[in-house]
């Protein structure tokens, strides 16, 4: 109880209020305009967060990337363009909710069930995140392996693209993280001599580079999107209530798939978009109804990427292996404020946790009052010229990244990284594994050689402990389920001309 | 800046590989089996094997084909005609000018130059671009160096706070 006193002081101080406004409205601003993601949008955030208070810096991450989540649906409704990934699962049908004339629907259904959908994630990350800290304290080296390689393997499953690719990508990112003298030796790995290189690349040049100027880049070559056309909007929540009691259940659907997608290392909210819009129609009564501008799978998909996002701070606050790329940004904020993820954090700092609990609720309940005003000036802000936008951030991505250490080589990674971004997502390499390999490449070096050493150099170890063996079953059906696919679709048409 | 997946798989290879070999010139700890070339090693050997899978065209079916339209892009692009693709490189040297002018020109000219170039490059008009290169610098400025305390250097031009 006095733990919850405590936090509730924490979160009600001016800075921490100020913060989740400040980055509330930030949030819903760069998640509404297309190309600017809620990754992009925490990104560029962290060198404001060196200079905030532990509580308030996490508070800022929780409330842009929750808010962006929601506000990349509003072009998705109204322009067809979804302004985040997450939200391109529902869009064609949000869209055609608006050609039909029930933009305030789509709008309205967007908010009110991103808004629940954070809820409910926060609900359940409250029940399962000390629940599993119990079971996460027995977990030895061997386990952490399996888990972090997990994570890395469920990056390249949940890819749109090929998984070959997508493990290229992550294997990529691992060499990455080799660079420097945080190896078992201590010796200088490829470092080429360059003392810039002896501490490593760290993920957040990386992070600006990938998910800021890769979209820049990309700006660069296509077409702006088409201007807004003019549209008057009614009463944004009127008929969510119906629709809430219609559509309990596949609500409730969504949001359990969000929070278990959410949860699962490596796979994040527009995934879990993804499977919640396919799940709704494969059990939908009337899947016909899908794409027409029928609300259901809206429902359901848009509960999804809200509760994925609390989901995806399970495993961050556990293990220290990011549930998604934003949680891959916070987990860099939790060490920087000595609020270390891990079992203990919720036993030691269980104040912390309370307040980010907190915070997760505060933003959620907030999202509707600022969507609602957000949508009513959509118009405005979906006006901001491209060619304007692009260059500001291109701005903030050179001053942000000198900022992180006030060291300009870290601007020259951010535009390696930009290229290296632009030029694989263009040859369809998925660029979340790449920066999930980054985050993550030290800590699955550091398990794996810890976890060779104890076992004298043996490989059976490695699957002897129950846990060990249950995680490392699931990391290896990850690898090689494309093999199995492959396999089956091409004994499928064998078996069919028979 | 679409290449074949035969050159980014070859690359992906050539890149393994040469992990594999610098990571296997790594000096090893005294007593350990285990040292700093395992890890390079490994990856490596990952990276080879999928790279010869891409440049053999192994998992291509699972590729989602987004549709291959041509797009106007406005301003640079435009200007570049067929060779509109470079325009994309634009971003990345900028930042590297950022980088190389900051310390001699300032914060305040090189964010200027850094904008007018990026927003004309966009296809802003010149009211738009010339309106944020003069807008917004002072505005960045304020934010990082008054409220977040970032050391930006000053140049010729300074600001008042």
């Amino acid at each position: 109880m006095n733990a919850l006193l405590d936090a509730i002081q924490m979160v009600a101080t001016g800075e921490v209020l100020v913060a989740i406004l400040a980055s509330a409205v930030y949030g819903m601003v760069i998640g509404a305009l297309p190309g600017l993601t809620a990754t992009m949008a925490t990104a560029l955030l962290v060198p404001v967060t060196f200079y905030l208070s532990p509580i308030a810096a996490v508070a800022t991450i929780i409330t842009s990337s929750a808010m962006a989540i929601f506000s990349g649906d509003i072009p998705g409704c109204l322009m067809r363009i979804p302004g985040t990934p997450a939200s391109a699962a529902y869009t064609d049908e949000a869209y055609a909710l608006t050609r039909k004339g029930q933009a305030e629907l789509a709008l309205g259904a967007s908010l009110w069930f991103s808004a629940l959908g954070g809820i409910a994630g926060t609900v359940a990350l409250m029940i399962m995140a000390p629940a599993l800290a119990e079971m996460a304290l027995s977990f030895s080296t061997f386990e952490y392996f399996w888990l972090s390689l997990l994570g890395l393997m469920c990056a390249t499953l949940v890819a749109r693209s090929s998984p070959i690719k997508a493990i290229a990508s992550a294997l990529l990112g691992l060499l990455v993280a080799c660079v420097g003298i945080e190896n078992p030796g201590g010796v200088p790995r490829f470092t080429f001599g360059s003392t810039d290189l002896l501490g490593g690349i760290e993920a957040l040049p990386a992070l600006v580079g990938v998910f800021a100027v890769s979209e820049i880049m990309r700006a660069m070559v296509s077409a702006p999107p088409p201007p807004l056309p003019n549209r008057k909007l009614g009463s944004i929540l009127a008929g969510q209530w119906d629709l809430t009691k219609r559509f309990q259940k596949q609500m409730w659907r969504g949001n359990v798939i969000g929070v278990l997608i959410g949860a699962l290392p490596g796979a994040g909210a527009d995934m879990a978009a993804w499977v919640a819009y396919a799940t709704s129609k494969k059990m939908s009564k009337t899947p016909e109804k899908f794409g027409t501008g029928y609300p259901e799978g809206l429902v359901e998909s848009g509960a999804a990427n809200n509760s994925a996002l609390a989901g995806g701070w399970v495993p961050a606050l556990l293990f220290g292996i990011p549930g998604d790329t934003i949680t891959a940004i916070a987990i860099g904020v939790l060490y920087m404020k000595g609020l270390n993820p891990g079992p203990t954090l919720f036993s030691e700092k269980a104040s912390s946790m309370y307040a980010l609990y907190i915070v997760f609720m505060l933003a959620n309940i907030l999202m509707i009052p600022l969507g609602i005003l957000m949508i009513r000036v959509s118009r405005q802000v979906l006006r901001a010229p491209r060619a304007v936008a692009m260059p500001l951030i291109l701005l903030l991505c050179a001053v942000g990244a000198y900022a992180i250490g006030n060291n300009p080589f870290a601007v020259v990674l951010v535009a390696a990284f930009g290229v290296l971004g632009f030029v694989m997502e263009r040859n369809g390499y998925p660029v979340a594994a790449l920066v999930l390999g980054i985050v993550m490449g030290t800590m699955v070096e550091q398990n794996l050689v810890t976890s060779l050493i104890k076992s004298d150099g043996d490989i059976l170890p490695f699957f002897e402990r129950p846990v060990a063996a249950g995680l490392a079953f699931f990391t290896l059906a990850a690898i090689f389920w494309p093999a199995v696919v492959w396999l089956i679709r091409r004994l499928r048409p064998a078996a069919a001309a028979r | 800046m679409h290449l074949s997946d035969r050159v980014t798989g070859l690359c992906l290879a050539l890149l393994g590989s040469l992990a594999f070999w610098g990571g296997s010139r790594l000096p090893a700890v005294p007593g350990q089996d285990v040292g700093p070339a395992a890890f390079p090693m490994v990856i490596g050997t990952g990276l080879v094997l999928c790279g010869l899978m891409i440049a053999f065209g192994i998992g291509h079916t699972f590729e989602v084909e987004e549709p291959a339209e041509r797009e106007e892009a406005p301003g640079l692009a435009k200007l570049l005609g067929g060779l509109d693709w470079l325009a994309a490189f634009l971003p990345p040297v900028l930042l590297l000018f950022y980088v190389v002018a900051a310390d001699r020109l300032g914060f305040l000219i090189t964010a200027a130059i850094m904008l007018l170039v990026a927003s004309r490059a966009l296809g802003a008009s010149w009211r738009l671009a010339i309106g944020v290169t003069v807008l917004a610098p002072p505005f960045v400025h304020l934010v990082f160096y008054k409220l977040l305390r970032v050391p930006l250097p000053d140049g010729p031009l300074t600001m008042p706070w």
